[in-house]
């Protein structure tokens, strides 16, 4: 109606497909109605005005409108309310010529005179600025990147082509390309190391553009420690507008309702603005634990790329780059060899290892033997690779967790408890071991069935509960004394940013469960 | 003025014309029956100023007149009179004296020439139509008009004749009735009104399940004629808005469910319906339906029907009222609700033109 009547002086007028309080409105409206909802009722509605006592809406028809009065009017309000500061009333004018004839011609030249203030904020900047390096490093740090996690460091192997490519292009062109980039993967395989480089070569392009690197874990208790100081508006102003923000170990967004409902409207505002998001987790967004269906399927979006265990050949790269750079001129490449023959596991294991071997160089007069590397690493190797674990470990673990006694297992108690230890030692043993049914069955004294039952049943509990699943992997954990990213590896890890996080939720999880 | 009238007869034609006289009335003759005396019998009429009731029945005539008197308590005092006759006579003061068996009542009234008479009828396009298709039709949309008086145009049941349909329609902004009947009309008779609720619920009362019914519809008017009675009703200005738009144009999942089960079933469920949202969910999963309320303070409730559907698990929560409104007003043994997702309008269809928008409501969190 704006177009056909003259405008309100005392209001502020708004270019509807350009205005960036609408478009904030209708991306709260988004979050809190789903895609779908918001397109069927909201898409064709424009802002005409908003002040703090009330806000023009123009709607597509007077159905429209009451419908939209009848069950959105508080959740326009609650939008309103949060993006312009407050919102007495919401009124309705229908655009009576919208439902006949759908095609309102835009008027080209209206466009350009009647865009105000936010709009503008749009017109791309161009600037270079020449800045000293000392303070790019300070800005990088500030901005939580740690210094040595740069692209020049990375070791690309095919393993990570697509990640190395996709950090690269993110890099060059934030915004444009991957919304949002998110890589996953196991531990160690650099995933941090990426986020940390896409910051940095972002930050060396673009040195005036504000970079966030946090873990989800500082984003909660940013969050936290914002809600307790009543300073969210500057919480928020701080994630809100950054122009590239790189969330580490995304994964601890998992069951935390509060802070996925904070890190979602950070999302879409970003995403709206089109800053560019990078996000890091040890699974994919599908498989984290209690994440909410809207931001599982935000984080998919973009392009998910996994990095994989590296091969033989770049495990030896990363670890030449390594000797170089920490400077380990005593191990050579025929150790290094040696070392990613017997090491398969991830990158801090492959440091860890390193630091021995050079440690054996070192401490000892005589040249190093392939058996003195077997030796030194012999406890870090690859153990799902090298050890088959056995049936009765696999009880006797499983009895340990449940506190009872191993025979008991095999008994005929059938308790919850001694059932559920029962059925997870058979889960174990059977995709643990290369043992099929029939042997589980007779290892326990049972027929095929109740293993087939036992499987699933876990299986359906892992679903149903992550505390569950995360005492199960724990155990699993302890029985292939797999890759704990804790003791071995100290050295790779010197750099400290990445909290114990996850295995202390792990750990807590399993008290619960079981104590 | 003197009759004499069967109690059963008076007391049936007090009863269909009673119900327009409101309760509560600046002018007292609203309150007041008109009951005129003619040599063919009598014929009350009921007024509110929007609508009016006229209703003939047959009596002893012995001296035809005119007078108005209590409607309410007038049908009180019939309904409780001993005897199967009647005998009235009214002075020229509008007192009238009621004689039945041993009782005698004196009430007095108003001059009939206080009546407010019907507004004059303009030019109107007339047509017949089965009753029962009216009531049916009105039965199955009238649940759902608007009682909030800021929107008055939706106060009624919009009424479209033309293209060999007769549509009616009702919302109140969270859900919607249509029927869409297939219906030849002479050509001409094209028109589109909106017949306000209390009018509705008059004419429901009047209608019924054989015959026909005359209609005829002026520019502010509209006239029902069936079974001796005839309803006159202002009709609603405005244009209704169109309903079209909140129509979903085609859904993703189809839950065929029995409609009984599920009213029996959304009734029992809905009685510990969670205050604050007053929203109780349905859980739609292969063949199976759980509808559950849960209430922190009070307790939760559950109860599962066998439904046909094979579509991915589904968790809507409606207004449980909203669900059984129509459901009461059906007479299918089959109901069909045809879903988008969780946050889409659903609808529900019988294998009649029919139609029900039904919004759902958010879940918290």
């Amino acid at each position: 109606m704006h177009r056909h009547s003259p405008p309100d002086p005392d209001k502020t007028l708004y270019d509807p497909p350009h205005n960036p309080l609408w478009s904030n409105v209708v991306q709260e409206l988004r979050s809190s109605l789903g895609d779908k909802t918001c397109d069927f009722w909201f898409s064709d509605f424009q802002l005409v005005s908003a002040s703090s006592e009330e806000v023009v809406l123009m709607a597509p028809g007077t159905m429209y409108a009451i419908w939209v009065e009848e069950n959105f009017k508080n959740h326009l309000l609650s939008a309103f309310e949060k993006h312009l500061g407050g919102c007495g009333r919401i009124r309705f004018l229908v655009d009576e010529s919208a439902g006949s004839e759908k095609e309102v011609a835009e008027d080209p030249a209206e466009e350009t005179d009647s865009r105000e203030e936010g709009a503008t904020r749009l017109v791309p900047r161009v600037l270079v600025e020449r800045v000293s390096e000392e303070k790019l490093l300070e800005r990088g740090l500030s901005a939580g990147l740690v210094e040595i996690y740069r692209f020049e460091n990375f070791v690309p192997g095919e393993n990570s082509e697509l990640a190395w490519a996709a950090a690269r292009a993110v890099a060059d062109q934030p915004g444009k390309t991957y919304q949002p980039l998110f890589f996953h993967s196991a531990s160690g395989l650099g995933k941090t190391h990426l986020l940390h480089g896409i910051g940095w070569e972002s930050l060396r392009q673009r040195p005036k553009s504000k970079i966030l690197y946090v873990t989800a874990e500082q984003f909660a208790n940013d969050y936290i420690a914002a809600i307790q100081k009543n300073a969210l508006v500057a919480f928020r102003k701080r994630y809100r507008e950054a122009d590239l923000l790189l969330l580490d170990d995304v994964q601890f967004l998992g069951g935390k309702d509060g802070l996925q409902r904070e890190f979602f409207h950070t999302f879409n505002r970003l995403a709206d603005t089109r800053k560019q998001i990078v996000l890091a987790s040890d699974c994919p967004a599908s498989e984290i634990a209690e994440l909410e269906e809207r931001l599982v399927s935000r984080f998919q979006w973009g392009l998910g790329v996994e990095i994989h265990r590296p091969g033989l050949e770049t495990r030896a790269a990363i670890l030449r780059r390594k000797r170089d750079d920490w400077n380990l001129p005593q191990v050579t490449d025929e150790m290094i060899d040696r070392i990613v023959e017997r090491v398969r596991g991830n990158v801090r294991v492959l440091e860890g290892a390193l630091i021995r071997v050079a440690m054996a160089a070192t401490m000892s007069d005589e040249p190093v033997t392939p058996e003195h590397i077997a030796e030194a690493v012999a406890d870090i190797c690859d153990p799902e690779e090298t050890r088959q674990v056995g049936v009765e470990e696999i009880k006797r673990t499983v009895a340990e967790h449940y506190d009872l006694e191993v025979h008991v297992i095999d008994g005929r108690k059938r308790t919850a408890r001694v059932a559920e230890a029962r059925q997870l030692a058979m889960f174990l043993v059977r995709t643990l071991t290369d043992l099929s049914l029939v042997e589980v069955a007779s290892a326990f004294g049972k027929d095929h069935g109740t293993v087939i039952y036992a499987v699933k049943k876990i299986k359906k509990r892992c679903e149903d509960s992550a505390a569950f699943k995360s005492s199960v992997e724990l155990i699993k954990r302890r029985l292939v004394r797999c890759a704990s990213p804790a003791e071995p590896t100290r050295r790779g890890r010197a750099t400290g940013h990445r909290g114990n996080s996850r295995l202390g939720v792990g750990r807590r999880a399993l008290e619960v469960e079981f104590d | 003025m003197k009759f004499q009238i069967e109690k059963e007869v008076f007391q049936d034609g007090l009863n269909q014309v009673q119900h327009v006289v409101s309760t509560r009335t600046t002018l007292p003759i609203l309150s007041n029956v008109l009951i005129q005396a003619d040599e063919l019998g009598l014929e009350l009429s009921t007024t509110d100023l929007d609508v009016t009731i006229t209703k003939r029945i047959p009596a002893k005539v012995a001296k035809p007149g005119a007078t108005t008197l209590p409607a309410r308590r007038l049908a009180g005092i019939v309904r409780e009179l001993p005897a199967a006759d009647i005998d009235f006579e009214v002075n020229a003061d509008n007192a009238a004296t009621v004689r039945s068996g041993p009782s005698f009542f004196k009430i007095l009234g108003l001059p009939a020439s206080e009546f407010p008479a019907i507004g004059e009828f303009g030019e109107a396009k007339e047509f017949t139509i089965d009753q029962k298709l009216l009531r049916d039709a009105l039965r199955k949309t009238s649940y759902a008009i608007s009682t909030d008086e800021t929107r008055y145009v939706l106060n009624g049941v919009n009424c479209l004749i033309g293209e060999g349909m007769l549509t009616l329609v009702a919302t109140d902004g969270r859900r919607l009735a249509m029927v869409e009947q297939d219906l030849e009309f002479p050509a001409g008779n094209e028109t589109g009104v909106i017949i306000p609720t209390k009018a509705v619920n008059e004419l429901q009362r009047l209608l019924d399940v054989s015959g026909e019914l005359k209609v005829a519809i002026s520019d502010n008017q509209a006239s029902f004629e069936l079974n001796g009675s005839l309803l006159v009703t202002k009709l609603i200005e405005g244009n209704y808005p169109n309903f079209r738009q909140v129509i979903p144009s085609q859904a993703n999942h189809r839950v065929t469910v029995e409609r009984e089960v599920l009213l029996g079933a959304v009734r029992r469920v809905s009685l510990l319906v969670n205050e604050k949202t007053n929203s109780i969910k349905f859980a739609f999963d292969d063949n199976r339906l759980a509808i559950s309320a849960n209430s922190p303070e009070i307790g939760e409730a559950e109860e599962s029907i066998d439904v046909r559907y094979d579509g991915p698990r589904l968790v809507v929560a409606f207004n449980p009222e909203f669900v059984m409104a129509p459901l009461r007003n059906l007479d299918q043994d089959e109901v069909f609700i045809d879903l988008i997702d969780e946050s889409s309008p659903g609808v529900i269809k019988i294998d009649e033109p029919f139609l029900y928008v039904i919004m759902p409501m958010r879940v918290a969190g």
